[in-house]
């Protein structure tokens, strides 16, 4: 299947929204999306899979009396079921009910400028490059220690588009790409096997490191190995941005969404201008984040990316909007909005959720700590109770340190808490900035953090 | 449809010289809502049509996926999943072979006596507003709930060069209700899911005011309940948490592909893990339950396999590349979400067999421990470290169920615990969930209520 050109998006989203318009829409919108993904997988120690796929649809939102109803279809050669898909849109938005707080879409206005998110370099790999960078991934990893076995991985390129046009004029085109590759290892001693150990390089443009990937993901692995129980107390620990992702993805990030806010869910409610962290955390959501993840001109329903603050200097400054949050509180959308491709409406969600870095170096952290845990990954974070912020958790794997030194893994240990108290006993930040799905972050140093053992 | 596919496979072996070559084709229709507090966010329908060409080449996997069914477009991309293959075989170690499978030709129909593709959007928005209703109106410190609603039905097709053709029916329906209460600074957060391949009719049992109330009232007596001490304790779990440990704790461990991978039960087989009075099944025939279907996504049966025989490993759930390495016979596990997948081994409807104790009987011996009735979110690791998050648990105390305790979880190793296991109830339950592994699969887990004689509890007190 050929890529849909830029021209024909556009003239698709166009298409759909006069179509919904001559059909007795209030208003409509159109998005466009297409997503084309080749990738070389690695399973058990072998390259043995190649797939390429190739997803693109159009979604349609209606708006009748303030009621929306929405539609959406892959079947974009005929004209006939892309007139049933707007037929189904506004026949969903007569079924629906109305919505006092419905505002309208929103208006247009200029894109921002974004710098990094797509290389040409990128959409011309194939397969064979992709087998290369895998290899090399997986030879590191092998190289570094017989006890180590890649179980699974991945090196993959993505180019991803999206069009988007709605009754008020908004008319948008962006596109990005996206490489990554990643390894997960285990390492087996004697009656003994680490939990998975991960690592992995993204980025928008061809800038990777697949043997450092492989080394460091068989490094971690051989160094999760002899672990040990520790004891129940409350510790310094370190969180590098692997945990801190699982952590805050369901409950701070949650808390600054103003859909949460106004639907009584966040424990944030009302606390702006108010001390919600320590002095020296500042956090941005910043939609336009040079080389960012998230970083696009416009979101899932055409309004500018922006940048954010969120929490400067541990003080609470914004929440974050798409276009129906804000204009319910009468305010201007954060560009805020995302989507699911063509398969969902728009929700408040993050863009690059950035905690800016600190000046110490990760070394100086774990030297200035006597008694501590360096924990990497958590398990059943998504089990937080994402309104209070509490959490009760795995750290696996995590690394003991006493008197500024690594001395062992540690097994099983849970950690428990609240993420909002975590927040304010933040007192070192690394100078280690790395982006991780929807965070971009160092490591962040916690004082008395209960960690329960045997 | 069936010539179509056909083409498709020839091309992949007779111009490319495919080992092994399938096509699954879907079309499907889905209904979705989404519903916070009395709002309608949004009433949403879609079209999904595609196909995933999977072939083996020279050994190694390729696999395309397009969002048509278009003949000239299927020619392509399955020239492009054997190219692709080709270029993945460059350092291919051991060449993937399967298990044989029978040829198989059926067509498979769904016969709910509700059809919800024949129900209006409007009568689904009333179910889902009386959801709603239900919890906003339970007590006044539920501040908000959402309500999502999905329902999916339409027919999938798969075609293998081994004269397998197979159409199936597909109906899902699928709830999940969320609510909040608030008091003072207190949050509290609770769930539920419904989940049913039956049909509409599910609403019939699981009526709106009977699940709303559910998931309301577990909301606000949360509020109740007090930060408990982290530590070892005795626990009796309940069916919906046994259900939880019973998938992420031993199941993915029993995923042939992850055992592969190094989980801890690669050298347990036919080996004894678990105490005396543990049997785990993985069912893919509970008629009506969220993990059931006919075939799989290799055109293979599903069954009733047996994993865990009172306390020792019998079995594996396999697709037919694990079947082949383990020399195991076939189970049917391997499932793809929808076309833009691969089909990956995943669990059907797990349990764990009741025995004969009764509620009482299990609590009544605990002096001080925990009663842990529902789950919110489980993880398990290779190595057998499994975590379950817990929304709703209660104090024993001398034999009684006490105080409630909050947002608790509970933790260990998967193999010291299953030897911990020292009473099985004689109840049964079984819970519809979504398991995520990389892409989502439908699927029902549970048993009865059960005693562990210690397991570690993550508390902040």
């Amino acid at each position: 299947m050929v890529a849909l050109k830029q021209e024909e998006m556009q003239r698709l989203a166009e298409k759909a929204v006069s179509l919904a318009e001559r059909k007795g829409v209030d208003e409509a919108e159109a998005f466009v999306y297409q997503g084309l993904t080749t990738s070389v997988n690695i399973e058990r120690g072998q390259i043995n899979r190649s797939s390429r796929i190739i997803d693109r649809g159009l979604g349609v939102r209606a708006i009748v009396n303030k009621a929306t109803g929405f539609s959406y279809t892959n079947v974009l050669e005929s004209e006939a079921v892309i007139e049933e898909t707007v037929i189904k849109a506004l026949s969903s938005a007569k079924a629906s009910k109305a919505d006092k707080d419905w505002h309208g879409l929103p208006t247009k206005k200029a894109f921002s400028s974004v710098e990094g998110t797509y290389d040409n370099k990128i959409v011309e790999l194939n397969s064979e490059d992709l087998v290369n960078i895998a290899s090399t991934m997986l030879d590191a990893a092998e190289k570094t220690d017989r006890r180590v076995f890649p179980i699974e991985g991945e090196a993959a390129a993505s180019y991803l588009c999206k069009a988007v046009a709605n009754s008020n004029g908004v008319e948008g085109f962006d596109h990005g790409t996206i490489i990554e590759c990643s390894l997960a290892t285990i390492a087996k001693g004697e009656g003994e096997v680490t939990p998975a150990c991960f690592e992995f390089n993204i980025e928008r443009k061809y800038d990777m490191n697949p043997e450092w990937v492989g080394k460091e993901a068989a490094r971690l692995a051989v160094s999760a190995l002899k672990a040990k129980r520790t004891e129940t107390k409350s510790i310094d620990v370190i969180f590098t941005q692997f945990a801190l992702q699982q952590l805050l993805q369901y409950t701070l990030i949650n808390a600054v969404k103003a859909d949460y806010v106004q639907r009584n869910q966040s424990a944030f409610k009302g606390k702006i201008g108010e001390k919600v962290a320590s002095d020296i955390v500042t956090v941005y959501d910043d939609g336009l984040f040079n080389g960012g993840l998230r970083t696009w001109k416009f979101d899932g329903e055409g309004t500018p990316q922006q940048k954010t603050p969120i929490i400067e200097k541990g003080i609470l400054r914004n929440y974050i909007y798409d276009n129906y949050t804000a204009k319910k509180e009468r305010k201007e959308s954060t560009g805020n909005a995302s989507r699911a491709g063509y398969l969902s409406t728009p929700n408040v969600e993050a863009t690059n959720f950035r905690i800016m870095s600190g000046n110490k170096s990760k070394e100086d952290l774990i030297d200035g700590l006597k008694e501590g845990l360096l924990v990497y990954f958590l398990q059943g974070a998504h089990s937080s109770n994402p309104a209070s912020g509490e959490f009760s958790v795995v750290a696996t794997p995590a690394w003991k340190i006493e008197n500024g030194e690594i001395v062992y893994a540690t097994k099983g240990a849970m950690l428990a808490g609240n993420i909002f108290q975590v927040l304010t006993n933040v007192f070192g930040l690394a100078n280690n900035e790395r982006k991780i799905g929807q965070l971009v972050a160092p490591w962040f140093l916690v004082e008395n953090v209960k960690v329960v053992g045997k | 449809m069936k010539d179509v596919l056909r083409k498709t496979i020839d091309v992949a072996v007779q111009k490319f010289g495919a080992e092994y070559a399938e096509v699954r084709a879907q079309k499907l229709f889905k209904t979705m809502l989404t519903l916070k507090e009395e709002r309608v966010e949004a009433a949403k329908q879609g079209i999904e049509n595609g196909a995933a060409l999977r072939v083996l080449v020279n050994g190694a996997w390729g696999f395309a996926s397009v969002g048509t069914l278009n003949a000239e477009t299927l020619a392509n991309a399955v020239s492009d999943a054997c190219k692709m293959a080709k270029a993945a075989s460059l350092r291919l170690k051991k060449p993937i072979k399967l298990a044989e499978a029978k040829a198989v030709e059926d067509k498979v129909l769904m016969t709910p006596r509700k059809d919800p593709s024949k129900i209006s959007i409007e009568d689904k928005i009333n179910t889902a507003l009386t959801m709603s209703n239900t919890i906003l109106g339970y007590d006044n410190r539920i501040k908000s709930c959402t309500i999502d609603y999905l329902d999916l039905t339409g027919t999938t097709y798969f075609m293998n060069n081994e004269d397998t053709y197979i159409e199936q029916g597909k109906l899902y329906i699928w709830s999940r209700l969320l609510a909040t209460a608030v008091e003072a600074s207190t949050f509290t957060f609770s769930r539920e899911e419904i989940g049913s391949t039956a049909g509409y009719e599910i609403f019939d049992i699981e009526t709106p005011e009977i699940v709303g109330e559910r998931v309301a009232k577990r909301a606000v007596k949360q509020l109740k309940a007090k930060p408990q001490k982290g530590g070892t304790f005795p626990a009796v779990l309940g069916p919906n948490v046994v259900g939880v440990f019973v998938h992420e704790a031993f199941g993915h461990l029993a995923e042939a592909d992850l055992t592969l991978s190094g989980s801890v039960l690669l050298d347990k087989l036919g080996k004894k893990i678990a105490s005396d009075v543990v049997t785990f099944y993985d069912d893919g025939l509970v008629e009506g339950a969220f993990g059931s279907f006919e075939y799989d996504d290799e055109g293979v049966p599903t069954q009733k396999t047996l994993l865990v025989k009172n306390g020792v490993v019998v079995g594996l759930m396999h697709n037919r590349e694990t079947a082949q390495k383990f020399s195991a016979k076939l189970t049917g596990n391997a499932r793809a979400e929808d076309f833009r997948f691969e089909p990956i081994i995943r669990m059907r409807n797990t349990f764990m067999e009741p025995k004969d104790y009764s509620f009482e009987e299990l609590v009544e011996d605990v002096k001080f421990g925990y009663y842990i009735k529902n789950f919110r979110g489980g993880q398990a690791n290779l190595d057998g470290t499994f975590q379950v998050g817990i929304q709703e648990a209660y104090e024993i105390v001398n034999g009684e169920v006490g105080a409630p305790i909050r947002n608790a979880s509970i933790s260990g190793n998967t193999l010291e615990t299953l030897l911990k296991v020292d009473a099985v109830g004689k109840d049964f339950e079984l819970w519809p969930g979504r398991c995520g592994k990389g892409q989502t699969a439908f699927i029902c887990d549970g048993g009865p209520h059960i005693r562990v004689k210690e397991v570690l509890v993550g508390g902040s007190a």
